[in-house]
């Protein structure tokens, strides 16, 4: 067996090369098939990278702490004391490196020529900036120094709708606990730009103290947002926090706060599965043509080699390994095309023309492709695997042939 | 930089010029006890007009203090009954087809008021114009054989006031005939005007005072008075959500 092996290698190469044209074109369509599955599930896995990025960024901090109700009626009136005793021990201890406690409640914003509901975030930016969840440009002005600023940061496409700009004064509108109206004038002394626009509309930002007095809350917040610096495994230390926060906080990780981008990263994978078969199957079609014709083309001469005493399992692995040669080159190429066309194409590919659709699946204007290996290594098994077993059917076909009557087809 | 200069020497010249006149936020307090009294009742037609259509209203309104009032429509048949009333700058709107009584929002504060041009807030919040306020004498011209004072009127930095400031004149009969709401970028937004002034119960009153926004010309929402009578005793239980819903006078 060990001597017959490197006998059938070189009988199935050079079967390949026989008819070269025909190889090639087979070459061709493996190669261009495996690159659009690559391709592809970069461009996927790039998009929901991007959605879980711009989710996590607008609902930072993987775990959340509220009282019961606020996240069914997220008003003022459902806040929850500042962190103390047990609780306050568990957020400070690691692994928890970061946390903040904010005010978030509707709101209505005013200027001369307009008003819009938005959500007013009262922060203390000390204790967000570690979060991340601050804005991370600004276009103009500062951000807020302190809890206690006066001021206000909003994002620039709200600034354009409601006609307002930097150092102009405007009126936030919301409600007390008492259901009374709770207003002020502030001066906006930052505007900020955030991947979405979306995003620019809906969140405001002021200092925490300022609206917790504005609101009549005394020292009360709406939320607790704490971090552990990567969201992946974020199971592993919530319950802890549960334990701590006791009966009446809520304490939910982000994949239960945003479960359609928990779902996004889990059905990715099964996503690229599902079009790399489809473009297989495709594929397989002329795989297998390829090789009936291989077979048809030598019935006389399978015939003589079984004359010769070829066993019927050996020219199975002859017409296999022909396949798995073609597969692999298939491959080869294909893998070189997409690393070569992905890797130039990763510092961003600007799809600003559909912009306006790819924004309400949370996505910015520009697209990041990732080039996975796992992804590489998917297409390759898919590839391999479904290839040899579609080649089985033409090789089982060849390995039955009767000599006598394979002999004698003219 | 040349703005603040001249707000500057405007804010000097006026200095020098109160030094002998009235004290401007005296003249407004004036003028707003002057048009509602210490209570009073009044009978308006509100007419909104857009360029391709009209609408009127015929209503009843009650004030008593700076912090109570009760509107209630008459007229047409279709939106009689129905009311706004407010108490210490919350409000609530009373419609008789749906039977409820609606607490409005801030968030709808700054909508219009029964489709008109004043805003929520320009309906519940009067005294904002005395306590939210820094107030400065421009000018005081000669007009019709009365005195008028022009006073500008700059919201506090933290007041809940969208506006960069409010200009008024005001007669020495203390009858406001003009308010100017301009924006931070010194435009002109709106003005309230008043287009007739008469005497009714034996003060001079504006009995027609115009809303328009200066970018819309055609727009406008007028109110005509036709009878007010001050310093009644009204009753104690007018302003509330009962007499809301259920009118009793």
């Amino acid at each position: 067996m060990r001597r017959v092996v490197p006998v059938l290698a070189i009988l199935a190469w050079r079967n390949l090369w026989r008819n070269y044209r025909r190889t090639l074109i087979m070459l061709l369509a493996i190669g261009l098939g495996v690159w659009a599955m690559i391709f592809m599930a970069a461009v996927m896995r790039g998009m929901t990278d991007e959605m879980v990025r711009n989710g996590l960024h607008t609902l930072p901090g993987e775990v959340q702490i509220h009282q019961r109700d606020y996240r069914r009626d997220p008003s003022v009136v459902n806040s929850m004391a500042p962190p103390s005793g047990a609780l306050l021990q568990a957020l400070q201890q690691p692994p928890v490196v970061a946390w903040a406690a904010r005010v978030r409640v509707p709101a209505v914003l005013a200027s001369e020529r307009g008003s819009r509901g938005v959500t007013l975030l009262g922060v203390d930016p000390q204790a967000e900036a570690p979060l991340g969840s601050l804005p991370q440009e600004l276009v103009a002005g500062r951000f807020l120094s302190g809890a206690d600023d006066r001021g206000l940061v909003l994002g620039a496409s709200l600034a354009r709708r409601l006609e307002t700009g930097l150092g102009k004064r405007v009126v936030i509108m919301s409600q007390d606990p008492h259901n009374n109206v709770a207003d002020r004038g502030a001066r906006v002394v930052g505007i900020y730009r955030a991947r979405l626009s979306g995003t620019e509309e809906r969140f405001l930002y002021a200092g925490r103290s300022v609206v917790q007095d504005m609101l009549g809350m005394g020292g009360a917040v709406s939320e607790v947002a704490a971090s552990a610096g990567d969201y992946r495994h974020v199971a592993a230390w919530y319950p802890r926090i549960a334990a701590a926060a006791g009966a009446d906080l809520e304490v939910v990780s982000w994949t239960e706060l945003d479960p359609f981008l928990d779902t996004m990263l889990g059905v990715q994978d099964g996503f690229s599965l599902v079009f790399m078969v489809v473009i297989f199957l495709a594929l397989s079609f002329g795989l297998i043509n390829t090789l009936v014709m291989a077979v048809f083309e030598r019935i006389r001469e399978i015939g003589l080699m079984q004359a010769l005493g070829m066993r019927p399992r050996l020219i199975l692995a002859q017409i296999l390994l022909e396949s798995l040669f073609l597969l692999v080159l298939g491959l080869a190429a294909g893998n070189l095309l997409a690393l070569l066309s992905i890797v130039p194409l990763e510092s961003g590919i600007d799809i600003s023309g559909v912009a306006l659709g790819m924004e309400m699946m949370g996505m910015g204007n520009t697209l990041y492709p990732v080039l996975a290996l796992r992804d590489m290594l998917m297409s390759t098994g898919v590839v391999v695997t479904l290839g040899l077993l579609a080649s089985l059917l033409p090789a089982w076909r060849a390995a039955r042939l009767d000599p006598v009557r394979a002999l004698n087809t003219t | 930089m040349w703005k603040n200069i001249l707000i500057g020497c405007a804010l000097l010249w006026v200095h020098s010029a109160t030094a002998a006149g009235p004290d401007a936020a005296e003249i407004i307090r004036r003028a707003m006890d002057h048009y509602r009294g210490q209570s009073s009742y009044a009978q308006m037609t509100m007419i909104i007009h857009r360029p391709d259509w009209e609408r009127r209203m015929r209503m009843r309104a009650w004030t008593e203090g700076d912090k109570q009032t009760l509107v209630r429509v008459i007229e047409p048949k279709k939106d009689a009954g129905s009311g706004t009333l407010t108490v210490d700058g919350n409000m609530w709107t009373y419609t008789p087809s749906i039977n409820r009584v609606i607490k409005v929002p801030s968030s709808m504060m700054s909508q219009n008021w029964m489709g008109s041009d004043f805003s929520n807030k320009d309906i519940s919040k009067d005294t904002a114009l005395i306590d939210q306020y820094d107030h400065t004498l421009l000018e005081q011209r000669e007009r019709d054989g009365h005195r008028v004072y022009v006073i500008q009127c700059v919201p506090h930095e933290d007041a809940p006031v969208v506006w960069g400031r409010e200009v008024l004149q005001i007669r020495d009969d203390w009858v406001l005939l003009r308010q100017e709401f301009w924006d931070q970028d010194n435009v002109l937004v709106k003005t309230l005007r008043a287009l007739e002034v008469g005497q009714l119960s034996g003060r001079a009153v504006a009995t027609v005072l115009r809303m328009g926004r200066e970018d819309a010309p055609g727009e406008w929402t007028e109110v005509r008075t036709t009878q007010v009578d001050f310093d009644l005793d009204l009753p104690a239980n007018l302003f509330t959500l009962s007499s809301l819903r259920n009118p009793r006078q």
